[in-house]
């Protein structure tokens, strides 16, 4: 019974995400975060193999409540978070959501995620495609 | 002639250390007391600084990004000093929270010890935080557009090297380089005892 339902769910997913040949995602992890931490970061690397821009404009996640774009800045040595509304991937090109940069941040869930953990995103873009990540919880700097 | 230049070599002292990533203050400044409480609920004043050297870091627990990628680095530094022979001491690190009205001592008691069990965090009202902030040329403050009880916190990035008399040493910026931070530690902490 439990399997059939774990099948479902992932046809249900499969459906709802949908390959983008042209995006491809690269080391998708979620920073382990300390117990009771509030926020969480995930990163990864965005490669656009397309002869147009890929815009992310919404990244979903049925692991967080809430999935932000956001990018670390340090400017005369004070580090701000920005709000991004959107990342733009040039065509050809590649963006790398890391430490100290663009990343996704995330509320984090009641039930602490631990390295091994593994998380699902959904990557939207201003196109309409959507594109299905997987990341790893890790622990690391 | 060779007498006067050997009094001068010996009047002038060790030359300072040549700093991969940090910077050297020409000479240390004190720093006055200031009243904070560490994650474990006890006072945490200038006395603790005293015959241990500090590295601190200025920053809050809701902060995913930044803050946690400098207290792993600070935590691998620890780590690659625990491993060097004949460190009779290893620095104590402090995490000073720039968002006293949301990291509480059972917050703080979570978050910093995660990264190294020595880890001290350490929380005060604005003003002993400023006391200590300002002393040490951190600075800090809600970000633009913040919501009451949703809000991030700009802060320098900065991690400052405090010395075993409690004064500001030197400053390492970002970024941050576990290795370069270890050696430059040991280069400082040398000239320091050859200087005494």
């Amino acid at each position: 019974m439990k399997q059939t339902l774990l099948a479902l769910i992932v046809s249900a997913w499969s459906l709802l995400a949908t390959a983008d040949a042209t995006l491809q995602v690269e080391d998708a992890w979620v920073r382990e975060a300390p117990p009771n931490a509030h926020m969480m970061a995930a990163y990864m690397t965005l490669k656009n193999t397309g002869s147009g821009d890929a815009v992310l404009t919404q990244v979903d996640s049925p692991a967080f409540g809430h999935v932000m774009l956001h990018k670390s800045e340090v400017v005369d040595g004070v580090a701000r978070m920005i709000h991004q509304s959107e990342i733009v991937i040039p065509a050809q090109g590649a963006v790398e959501l890391k430490p100290g940069s663009f990343h996704l941040m995330m509320p984090a869930p009641e039930k602490r995620l631990v390295e091994g953990d593994r998380v699902d995103f959904v990557l939207t873009f201003s196109n309409g495609d959507i594109t299905r990540v997987q990341a790893d919880v890790r622990k690391k700097p | 002639m060779l007498l006067a230049a050997v009094l001068l070599a010996a009047c002038s002292g060790p030359e300072p250390p040549q700093l991969s990533q940090g910077t050297l203050l020409p000479s240390a400044k004190p720093v006055t007391d200031f009243q904070l409480t560490d994650h474990r609920g006890q006072p945490f004043t200038l006395e603790n600084l005293k015959d241990n050297w500090t590295f601190t870091f200025f920053g809050y627990t809701h902060c995913p990004d930044v803050c946690p990628t400098s207290m792993t680095m600070l935590a691998q530094v620890q780590r690659k000093l625990e491993q060097r022979d004949g460190l009779d001491k290893l620095p104590q690190v402090v995490f000073v929270s720039v968002d006293p009205e949301r990291d509480t001592t059972a917050l703080l008691s979570q978050f910093v010890p995660y990264f190294h069990p020595g880890f001290i965090g350490a929380s005060g009202d604005e003003q002993n935080t400023l006391n200590l902030t300002r002393q040490l040329g951190i600075l800090y403050g809600k970000a633009e557009g913040s919501a009451a009880d949703n809000y991030l916190v700009d802060h320098s990035a900065a991690i400052i090297l405090l010395d075993p008399d409690g004064a500001f040493r030197a400053v390492f910026g970002i970024p941050h380089d576990a290795d370069l931070i270890a050696n430059d530690f040991l280069a400082i902490k040398t000239y320091y005892e050859a200087t005494q």
